[in-house]
């Protein structure tokens, strides 16, 4: 029976079988004799959350653009797939072909989060790959991307190759590197020499990484003759009007997360938050301009048939003529029933007029971040809005129509004292009179606040990277100071969870190499899916940690020394270390830094050729 | 004017369910650049039927959609668009342009043909109820509707059976009040047999409604 039968006959047994199914429409299908590369590229979570990934599309598309590759994609099989597969010897397999991951070239992982990495562990097992790099003799290359690539020590051991930065330009130049060591016949290390030469390219194997005493990071220092660079530089596209973008999507037949065009407007961010890892890492600010935008948009909604665009970026209400894209986009798209949203909103700038009209369709929730209750620690984390901000926002969104506003926080926040946490439950008292300020015959009924508290984790890469997590007891302490004043305000929804699963993501998130053992652990002890609460084993946690003999404290709650070398100094991410430092000492003395926009911060972006023009 | 089409759903696609594919129509018809009927009200989509849902598993060539057309189109066009839309694994099979006042396919379906194949053990005992059960007068079954259980004679609502090698052929009713489905009748022959349900692929051959004279004619013929 071939694999793809034997595939069929699992579907009947398992929840969603729609996410092993392929066969989209807009699914590229190659004929394998007639490519050189094969790429995998697997999204180590489920279907319906990796779907909706937009890096996934940009590179699929990109991939298979060229004649020579083909890229087929490959999710998480959720837990009682893996199950079945391993009961009855099926390996992980692509969505396309159907054809066994370890049958591919390479092989492709996007990091999104620290809180997939024991997936990763999972997929390459169900795959028949070796975990470990110094145990693989043939199969695929592993190469990692995406944001947690900036620190990907945790995962040394497993992966060969890390793509820092924007990955149009360096995938392609992995695959060419590929083609020319086949052609070759060199031996497998090889490969990996022949791709530390390409920009953005970090191979983890030519460096040596010594420790102090006291466990701190002493030395990274490439390998002696390996002619590894000392400090690798992201890769960055310098002109997204010419980068590629896709023309056509995959479009799911069952729901997934974000089931509509995405359309990203700009890439980078200049509002210099400093808790956000994606507004440091993701610099210099581009945009696509609007003809480009205009011509996209066009193409998806004929090739795909969504009736909804969301046009993505780190902050939307940011792109410099907002106003006119989307009076084009409506004007353009309004008599082909496609509507326009924007997903993320910041309470600093309003809608435009031209979507509120587009919106007055589905009043869904307004989602506004705050981050912190106080003037104080927002002016902290350097996140430029006032309460008058917000007050401005909801009261208009209520006049508007609007009944339920959602407010996301941040609890744990570096300097962050009662009086700060307080600060929330004053804010949405305060938002609550907005609403009754409205007269009762203009208001719209039902009034729902929603305020959700997560758990700071400190990111590598930000001027936070020096701070620790707030220690355990202390975030239970100040959620459930939260929740009792919250309480007190009628109509207001509480939403917090409990903290473990942000310390180990703070774990990972500023992890060296040694962490690998307690992620190998982890994952041996049955710990898979930790970014979902109802997985995440924090008890099977604890005891890796335990049995691999580390403390994980010393990575999430210490506070670091201005002077220590961290294990990712020697991936350079744009901004450079000296202006996280500046960063870290103004939050600590409560000073702000404007936006980029109105002066450069000296962040370090310049030293890229092209950018910041 | 409205579009009839048949089309197919292969193996690989058997299990998106019919809430999906009503939602991957809503997409697939915009992406065919016809002049589609939209709805009138708050939230306006695509006016289309289906003949008849299929359950999550089966496969089948006799799919019905019916698209209202906002303006005349010929049908080699509109077969070529459509055909363009959608993917490898529902290809189109039939086109109709019908006028505005043909029913709705789903009030001409009348009966369906299908191709049951069984799998495992049980299935060679099963098979051989056959001519007991069609020589039966009652065969009381339960069957689950939405509002709870019901009893039916599931013998009255067989047309006919013809068992081949692994598996058999049945005309079943398919209608609003009369209705059965092939799984529960290789349900009813495994009980019969006393033997535990084989496993059963089911794919459906033909939709069947009746012309002006009473004669039963497939759906697209109508």
């Amino acid at each position: 029976m071939s694999l793809s039968d034997r595939i069929e006959k699992l579907l009947m047994n398992v929840t969603k079988p729609v996410r092993y199914m392929g066969g989209e429409y807009g699914a590229v299908m190659k004929d394998a004799s007639r490519v050189d590369v094969r790429y995998a590229f697997l999204f180590p979570d489920t279907y319906e959350v990796g779907m909706s990934h937009l890096g996934m599309k940009i590179l699929y598309h990109a991939i298979n653009a060229r004649e020579d590759a083909w890229c087929e994609r490959v999710f998480s099989p959720w837990v009682d797939m893996a199950e079945l597969m391993r009961e009855n010897d099926i390996p992980l397999f692509s969505l396309e072909s159907r054809t066994p991951v370890r049958d591919f070239d390479l092989l492709g992982i996007t990091l999104q989060y620290e809180m997939s990495f024991t997936n990763i562990l999972e997929a390459l097992d169900l795959a028949g790959i070796p975990l470990r790099r110094e145990d693989r003799t043939d199969g695929p290359f592993v190469i990692v991307g995406g944001p947690c690539a900036f620190n990907p020590e945790p995962l040394e051991p497993f992966v060969d190759l890390v793509a820092l930065g924007d990955g149009e330009e360096e995938t392609m130049q992995t695959i060419d590197a590929y083609k020319r060591w086949k052609a070759a016949g060199l031996p497998r290390e090889d490969y990996l020499r022949m791709c530390a030469e390409i920009p953005g390219i970090y191979v983890p194997s030519l460096y040596d990484v010594s420790y102090n005493e006291d466990g701190t990071v002493r030395t990274i220092t490439p390998k002696p003759g390996s002619q590894a660079p000392a400090v690798v530089k992201k890769a960055m596209v310098k002109d997204l009007n010419t980068a590629v973008y896709p023309e056509r999507l995959i479009v799911p037949y069952g729901e997934i997360v974000h089931n509509r065009i995405m359309l990203e407007i700009f890439r980078g961010c200049t509002r210099g938050c400093r808790f956000c890892q994606a507004g440091m890492i993701y610099r210099p600010i581009r945009e696509r301009g609007i003809d480009r935008l205009m011509e996209l948009a066009d193409k998806l909604v004929s090739s795909t048939g969504y009736d909804e665009i969301s046009l993505m970026s780190l902050s939307s209400g940011d792109y410099s003529c907002l106003p006119e894209l989307a009076h084009q986009m409506v004007e353009r798209f309004a008599a082909r029933r496609v509507k326009i949203s924007l997903p993320s909103q910041r309470i600093d700038n309003v809608l435009t007029d031209t979507l509120k009209e587009t919106q007055k369709v589905r009043k869904t929730a307004l989602t506004l971040a705050p981050e912190a209750g106080t003037q104080r620690l927002r002016d902290v984390i350097n996140k430029g809005v006032t309460e008058a901000d917000l007050i401005r926002s909801v009261t208009d969104a209520f006049d508007q129509g609007w009944s339920a506003v959602k407010l996301y926080f941040m609890l744990g926040l570096p300097t962050e004292t009662d009086e700060d946490v307080l600060g929330i439950a004053d804010l949405a008292e305060k938002v609550r009179k907005c609403y009754f300020s409205i007269p009762k015959e203009r208001r719209a009924p039902g009034l729902r606040i929603t305020v959700s508290a997560s758990v700071f984790v400190p990111k590598n890469d930000t001027p936070f990277q020096w701070a620790g997590q707030l220690e355990y007891d202390e975030v239970v302490r100040r959620q459930q100071l939260l929740r009792q004043a919250l309480s007190r305000i009628k109509g207001v929804d509480f939403k917090y969870h409990a903290p473990d699963i942000s310390f180990i993501e703070a774990v990972f998130a500023r992890g060296d190499r040694r962490l690998g053992e307690a992620l190998e652990r982890a994952w041996r002890l049955g710990c898979r899916f930790d970014g979902w609460s109802d997985q995440f084993r924090y008890d099977l946690w604890l005891r890796a940690f335990e049995e691999t003999g580390i403390d994980p404290n010393f990575y999430a709650t210490r506070e670091r020394a201005v002077g220590e070398v961290f294990p990712w100094d020697h991936l350079d991410c744009g901004v450079t270390k000296q202006y996280l430092l500046r960063e870290w000492e103004k939050a600590r003395k409560g000073e702000c830094t404007p936006d980029c926009r109105k002066g450069c911060t000296g962040c370090g972006m310049k030293r890229y050729e092209g950018a910041c023009v | 004017m409205r579009a009839m089409i048949r089309f197919a759903k292969r193996p690989r696609l058997r299990f998106i369910s019919h809430l999906d594919l009503q939602r991957f129509f809503q997409r697939a018809v915009n992406r065919t650049g016809l002049p589609i009927a939209y709805s009138q009200g708050f939230n306006p989509h695509p006016v289309m039927s289906f003949g008849s849902a299929l359950a999550l598993g089966w496969t089948s060539d006799y799919e019905v959609i019916d698209i209202k057309l906002s303006a005349p189109m010929g049908r080699k066009r509109t077969e070529d668009a459509i055909r363009a839309a959608l993917p490898e694994d529902l290809p189109v099979l039939e086109v109709r342009m019908v006028d505005d006042r043909h029913p709705a396919p789903m009030a001409l379906v009348k009966m369906a043909d299908y191709r049951v194949t069984l799998e495992g053990e049980s299935a060679p005992a099963a098979l051989a109820q056959i001519p007991a059960f069609l020589a039966r007068e009652a065969v009381s079954a339960v069957k689950k509707t939405k509002s709870g259980e019901k009893e039916i004679n599931a013998r009255a609502l067989v047309v006919n059976m013809t068992p081949f090698e692994g598996g058999f052929d049945a005309r079943l009713m398919l209608t609003e009040r009369e209705s059965i489905k092939p799984d529960l009748l290789v349900a009813l022959l495994a009980e019969m047999a006393g033997v535990e349900p084989p496993e059963a692929r089911i794919h459906r051959l033909t939709l069947l409604g009746k012309d002006g004279d009473g004669n039963l004619r497939p759906l697209m013929e109508l």
